[in-house]
């Protein structure tokens, strides 16, 4: 754990303190929205809600949102770079969307680097907040190892009850505290207290075996029959794609606006499950079949990609279970094609 | 509060294309036309054959489009373009001096590896249709210094004489004698067409080659490789000395997208180039 892993912070202390950034931030948290649960624009700081519950949509939608301006344009031809970005506070993010947004920072920051995620990403800070125990029956974060993720953090903390643990993860996360929060001089008794009974509740459920070889075991069973089986039953709606911390396939679009005298050009979510993805102008489609679409999705987490990031690129946190319509379970396949039983 | 994107220039942004100008058009056949162009800036477009540029008309859209021309150091370059969507049937509407917009060049094209590895051999240049585009970057390039080449033969196939583009120039470098071949065929012959008729592997038999010291570059649909390779692979030349340029979708060029994803590789990045050796086991790669 860090050096700075004794620090603590009394709640209501917190609240305040988050209540008084509103002048300066967009803060955003989770909050409740009808019956449902959503990380959301924060107004009063009762809004917001400490205790877990899934979320349709990860926080990726606040850096990479699923339509953005990439420039404006007039009918003459002037081109205008176009991102405009607010200071934002994204508080009390999970591990696996911690995790997320660490897959997604490296993903865009890679070679020329995507100016428009980047600018919103250093101009926010992320807060994370620990979970004590499984979200719901369909989280797996602990089967690629996201439930101690940090990294993509500025700062995290850790619910003691009372009071937070905090852990400063970035020197930006420093700064901010330093400026914001009011923490003090905590005890690690406290905090490793918390993390064993964390341990405790996670002690019954393990990584995916061989987790470090899945690359190598997708690439093995490229024609596994787990493919077709649960490629036939796929409905290629894309949901899974939609609600995905880490998936960032986009569709580039033009529009022009009504007195067609200015226009931008958007940046859309795309998903690779979509029966178009890889279709070309001559109609040629490069991966027209369901089953081969789940794999290239899967294979992109478990394979393509993890070789990339040096770790799986699925965070675990369920939401494409819930969403899928079929019934199509990525930690199932997975344990399909390593062997292991239930 | 709002706080503008920190770009120097735009150079720095990827997203940002750049203004070209059209400065000659040729109409080859119902659907393909021929576009010189010449970037704004009077800057050289700096690319290396086989890559290709992301093409945009404000409004329309963007299409990631074949480099038609050898690499120069002026400030021109040729695309062909199949009128296939909206990009493309816009971009044929426009005239001569026309402004339209550019990315690129993006991805691996013949570099100078490939380049090295071709001098001395023969090469056996293998076109279907509008698959001659691209490599007319390449075969333009290496007809500027051909005693640097063992042999140079050019296989085009078209599916109808009418579909035939380059004609002027083809009918030139089929004058060029000496060590350059070329032969064409088409699938389905009209009543004026006098030359070879049928699918381009019947024009494979007709070259004479040494297959250790042959480099084969193949570009054009998907079908056509897969009876094209099954030849080469007939006449035992060895799978390094294949090159093939693929076709994919790309929307961003820099590998971020995802559309052009084949097996694990970005064709945007390691691509449109390929040795066959290395994609040869990939699943999507036809």
């Amino acid at each position: 754990m860090s050096l700075n892993s004794s620090l603590k912070i009394d709640k209501k202390i917190l609240l305040e303190n988050l209540e008084k950034t509103i002048q300066k931030y967009d803060l955003i948290a989770l909050k409740k929205k009808g019956e449902n649960y959503l990380y959301d624009y924060i107004q009063k700081s009762k809004e917001i809600i400490f205790k877990y519950h899934p979320t349709v949509l990860s926080p990726k939608k606040f850096f990479f949102p699923k339509e953005e301006v990439l420039f404006e344009y007039t009918a003459d031809g002037e081109v205008t770079p176009k991102s405009e970005t607010k200071p934002t506070i994204l508080f009390g993010i999970r591990p696996c969307d911690v995790n997320g947004i660490h897959i997604l920072n490296e993903a865009f920051a890679e070679s020329k680097g995507d100016p428009n995620y980047l600018a919103k990403k250093e101009n926010s800070l992320v807060i994370g907040l620990d979970c004590e125990k499984l979200c719901d029956e369909n989280a797996f974060c602990y089967r690629v190892k996201s439930q101690n993720s940090t990294k993509g953090a500025d700062l995290f903390l850790h619910d003691l009850g009372l009071e937070f643990a905090l852990t400063i993860i970035t020197d930006k996360g420093k700064k901010f505290a330093q400026e914001y929060l009011q923490s003090s001089p905590g005890s690690e008794q406290a905090l490793t207290k918390y993390q064993a009974a964390k341990k405790k509740s996670f002690s019954l459920v393990a990584p995916f075996r061989d987790l470090d070889k899945l690359p190598e075991i997708f690439s093995k069973n490229q024609n596994h029959v787990i493919w077709k089986e649960k490629g036939s039953k796929c409905l290629s709606c894309g949901s899974c794609i939609m609600v995905c911390p880490t998936c960032y396939c986009f569709d580039v679009a033009d529009e022009f606006a009504l007195n067609l005298q200015k226009g931008e050009r958007l940046r859309r979510w795309d998903a690779c499950m979509l029966s178009s993805f890889a279709e070309v102008a001559g109609g040629e489609n490069f991966r027209d079949k369901a089953e081969n679409r789940l794999k290239h999705r899967l294979n992109r987490k478990f394979n393509y990609l993890m070789k990339k990031h040096g770790q799986a690129v699925c965070v675990g946190c369920g939401r494409c279970v819930r969403a899928c319509l079929a019934d199509i379970n990525p930690k199932l396949i997975v344990k399909v094609l390593t062997g292991e039983q239930e | 509060m709002c706080k503008e994107l920190k770009l120097k220039n735009k150079d720095e942004n990827l997203y940002i294309p750049e203004k070209a100008r059209i400065v000659e058009i040729k109409t080859f056949t119902e659907k393909e036309k021929f576009f010189k162009l010449e970037l704004v800036s009077q800057k050289s477009l700096g690319h290396v054959p086989g890559q290709f540029v992301q093409l945009s008309i404000l409004g329309i859209g963007e299409a990631p489009i074949s480099i038609s021309s050898p690499p120069s150091s002026d400030h021109f370059f040729d695309l062909c373009v199949r009128a296939v969507g909206n990009v493309t049937n816009k971009l044929h509407t426009l005239k001569v001096g026309d402004e339209i917009f550019i990315r690129g060049p993006f991805g691996h094209g013949f570099d100078d590896q490939i380049l090295a590895k071709m001098q001395g051999k023969h090469l056996l240049f293998i076109a279907g249709g509008i698959g001659y585009v691209p490599l007319r970057s390449l075969i333009n390039k290496v007809l500027k210094s051909p005693q640097k080449y063992q042999k140079i033969s050019i296989l085009y196939g078209c599916k109808t004489p009418k579909e035939r583009m380059y004609q002027d120039e083809l009918t030139k470098i089929k004058a060029m004698g000496s060590n350059i071949e070329f032969l064409e065929t088409v699938d389905h012959a009209d009543t004026d067409w006098t030359g070879n008729q049928g699918v381009i592997t019947t024009l494979i038999p007709k070259v004479k080659f040494d297959p250790a010291k042959t480099i084969a570059v193949i570009v054009g649909p998907p079908i056509m490789y897969k009876f094209v390779l099954i030849s080469l692979m007939e006449k035992d030349i060895p799978k390094k000395n294949i090159y093939m340029s693929l076709e994919r979708r790309m929307k961003c060029g820099v590998g971020k997208c995802g559309h052009c994803q084949m097996d694990g590789v970005y064709v945007c990045q390691e691509g449109p180039v390929f040795n066959y050796e290395d994609v040869y086991q990939k699943e999507e790669v036809l």
